[in-house]
């Protein structure tokens, strides 16, 4: 077990139903980045979260969290803040109350702080938690996280339903939380823009396994959209076309970097973004083009 | 202060926004019971509002999503468990020390004898309605969660006790003919209990520990 990672899972599998399970989930990140967990809805992002944070069990694998086993001693809890896509307090708690319910659980928790975040987040601690919009119940749970002063915090979607100036907000308060080296961030996305932002490493998960993982610069740099005309694309060999979508004027898919090579003709080969190699890769399970033929 | 204690006090926080319709209850109950004999004051009491208030916790976190908060906080699974069972025995505590001084009360009021032995009975027999209710309604709670098996929660102990009050003809007065037997009912109780926390933790496969 090591420190240098803020976590790490090898060859994790998890059945969750009889259709879809996560099979041989491997990844890491080093401490003091921020990762993304990027996928379509049901790609398998949430349970990746959850297995990750002991809150279910896995079948297979192993994970690692901030330097101990996963499931471990529930004193590694102290060191890790969760905001989830809903908020899991009560919602006729006062801010106020809503500290004086969590301060006993925490054993660093630093009452100036909760209340100076939830200053500067501009919530009064005498509202209520059902009388929040999504946004400040997103800072609610990342003031909560922070006044116990987690090591690792873990967002499951955090700028869904957020407005843009909220988005922007959220994601200062993130890059803030970094400054210290020792803090890292994994949060799970489909909003791929807030990744060109703050995201160190990206991790792109469909059907329950991991398609790629490695830092921004280098999931960019595997791929290529390639463009070309309605029956362009057809016949290219040793070629995976991935995600192909096609019109009447045109076709477009995604191919790794290596194989782009391949192509030739009148096909356009640019390089892509995280949103378009998210979205092919989401939009249909890779495929060989020598099968189709 | 221990993991149970935290935990029964993360229930007592739970419910605490709802104290003002609690002590409503609580007021009618005692407006309906005050002209009864005051050795079912307390009976009643546990039976009317210790179960519901205990088993309030449950509605909340299916309501609130609570169970995610608890498998975030630095908390052994167990002690969730414990605490839920913690917290419902400080409501009878409670029931039972203020219900007590109730009885006392409207004795003294309508000059009704009551003495030390009806007093024990009465609150034996509250022990083992709480005992029914909790022992039954907790473990099906923490499998299931309460939206799930609510009405089947609420009406399966209610039905339990009083088709035993009905077929053993039960009241204070033929309770009180088993005197020499409260210890041990105290103790079947405190059994039956630790019975179903066991089954609850057996049965609580929704959670790593």
């Amino acid at each position: 077990m090591s420190t240098d990672k803020a976590f790490a899972l090898r060859g994790v599998g998890a059945a969750v139903s009889g259709a879809f399970a996560l099979r041989d989930v491997s990844f890491e990140l080093p401490t003091g980045y921020v990762m993304g967990l990027i996928g379509a809805n049901g790609a398998g992002k949430t349970t990746i979260l959850r297995c990750l944070l002991g809150m279910r069990r896995f079948d297979a694998g192993e994970i690692e969290l901030l330097g101990r086993p996963v499931p471990g001693p529930v004193a590694l809890r102290q060191d890790v803040g969760v905001v989830l896509d809903h908020t899991s307090l009560v919602g006729d708690w006062r801010l106020s109350g809503v500290e004086r319910t969590l301060r006993p659980f925490y054993d660093r928790w630093d009452g100036a702080r909760y209340r100076r975040l939830l200053d500067e987040f501009g919530l009064d601690l005498r509202a209520r938690v059902k009388d929040l919009s999504r946004g400040m119940a997103v800072k609610l749970m990342i003031a909560v996280a922070l006044s116990h002063r987690a090591r690792l915090l873990v967002f499951d979607e955090p700028t869904s339903g957020l407005d843009p100036v909220a988005r922007d907000e959220l994601l200062g308060i993130i890059g803030d939380y970094l400054v210290d080296e020792g803090h890292s961030v994994l949060f799970s996305t489909h909003i791929t823009a807030d990744l060109d932002r703050i995201g160190d490493y990206v991790t792109l998960v469909h059907g329950g396994r991991i398609v790629r993982t490695g830092t921004r610069d280098e999931l960019l740099e595997a791929y290529r959209i390639v463009r070309a005309g309605p029956d362009e694309l057809t016949g290219l060999i040793g070629v995976e076309l991935i995600g192909v979508r096609q019109n009447s004027i045109g076709a477009q898919a995604l191919v790794r970097t290596e194989e782009a090579d391949l192509i030739g003709g009148h096909v356009l080969i640019e390089a892509p973004t995280l949103e378009e190699i998210a979205v092919h890769i989401g939009a249909r399970a890779p495929r060989r083009n020598r099968e189709m033929a | 202060m221990s993991a149970v204690a935290r935990m029964v006090l993360l229930d007592a926080r739970t419910v605490a926004p709802y104290k003002i319709q609690g002590l409503v209850v609580f007021a009618v109950c005692v407006a309906v019971l005050s002209g009864n004999n005051p050795a079912v004051v307390v009976p009643a009491l546990v039976l009317l509002l210790t179960s519901v208030v205990s088993a309030y916790p449950f509605v909340i976190a299916d309501k609130a999503r609570l169970e995610t908060l608890y498998a975030v906080l630095p908390l052994p699974r167990r002690a969730v468990l414990a605490g839920h069972y913690g917290w419902a025995l400080t409501c009878f505590a409670a029931t039972v020390t203020v219900g007590t001084a109730l009885s006392l009360v409207i004795a003294r009021v309508r000059s009704v004898p009551f003495g030390g032995h009806t007093l024990l009975t009465s609150l034996t027999l509250s022990w083992e309605i709480f005992v029914i209710s909790i022992a039954v309604q907790f473990p099906l709670f923490i499998r299931f969660g309460y939206s799930r098996i609510s009405v089947l929660c609420t009406f399966l102990p209610l039905a339990l006790i009083m088709m035993a009050v009905t077929r053993l003809h039960l009241t204070i007065v033929t309770f009180a003919a088993l005197l020499k037997w409260l210890p041990l009912l105290w103790v079947a109780g405190a059994v039956v209990l630790a019975a179903s926390v066991t089954v609850a933790i057996a049965t609580d496969r929704r959670h790593v520990p």
